[in-house]
């Protein structure tokens, strides 16, 4: 694996994670991995990052209250300003 | 906050369609809410404000498009009208001494505890986390938001923040760079590595 490969392949790391690559590039990316434990390295922590992110950020409990003001704006056809 | 009334639609089944398909998301909203405005009340009328004119805007919903990327459309100009006015913050991120790989490299330069880098995150409270996502600026705080946590593609992303696709990633990018410092200086604080 030359070093020009590795260096391509971690500056397309997001893009390839983030699932905006298609077709060749994709492939192109995902052949160097097979074959490449620190770009594989690189590529694993990262989706981790974004793992975490979604688990610890995503879904908030949503307070009673606020589920009752928008069911309440819902079932009513005038809501109170 | 002066509120209008909402218009619902006066088709039930566009009123039932509204509920069953837009309801279930209150809970991702309400938490984008919170991580745009870190503030509970404020994240609560953001959430309301963005019903009552998802509500009053649905009868002209286009049947095709992303009903996800259209209600985040709407929180996220309810709060750039609303709230940003309130917030005085840095537009930008300061990343130029933040080089790439700048988490990875130092965790595999400490003597982790845990087995793999990646496991020193998951160690994190939840309320960590959250508070190294909402001190990004603005701008790059929602881009983050929105790829990482929501999972919209850059051209969703585009559409929802009316920025160029270009900009999308390269906030995504250095979004992500000032993120990872945040969270090297939390799992420092918390004592999850030793130098």
């Amino acid at each position: 694996m030359s070093p020009t490969d590795c260096e391509h392949v971690l500056r397309q790391i997001e893009l390839y994670l983030d699932g905006e690559l298609v077709g060749f590039e994709r492939v192109q990316i995902e052949r160097h991995l097979g074959g490449c434990d620190p770009c594989t390295g690189h590529a694993d922590f990262q989706r981790k990052l974004k793992d975490v992110l979604r688990a610890k950020c995503g879904c908030n409990d949503v307070p009673p209250e606020l589920l009752e003001r928008v069911r309440s704006m819902l079932g009513s056809p005038h809501p109170h300003p | 906050m002066a509120r209008s009334a909402a218009a619902p639609p006066e088709d039930p089944a566009l009123k039932d369609r509204f509920e069953r398909e837009v309801l279930p998301i209150l809970p991702n909203l309400y938490g984008a809410a919170l991580r745009l405005t870190r503030n509970p009340q404020d994240a609560e009328d953001l959430v309301q404000e963005t019903f009552l004119r998802a509500y009053r805007g649905f009868a002209g919903f286009q049947e095709g498009t992303n009903l996800r990327a259209w209600m985040y459309r709407i929180l996220t100009n309810t709060f750039i009208n609303t709230y940003r006015k309130k917030q005085r913050e840095p537009i930008t991120v300061q990343d130029d001494d933040i080089e790439d790989w700048y988490l990875y490299d130092r965790l595999g330069g400490t003597t982790v505890e845990a087995s793999a880098e990646s496991e020193v995150l998951e160690k994190l409270p939840d309320e960590d986390v959250q508070r190294a996502l909402e001190a990004l600026p603005e701008g790059f705080r929602m881009a983050v938001l929105l790829a990482d946590v929501e999972g919209f593609s850059y051209k969703e992303i585009a559409e929802i923040m009316d920025i160029p696709i270009g900009t999308v990633m390269s906030r995504l990018h250095r979004g992500r760079k000032a993120l990872q410092k945040a969270l090297w200086e939390t799992v420092r604080e918390r004592g999850l590595v030793t130098d």
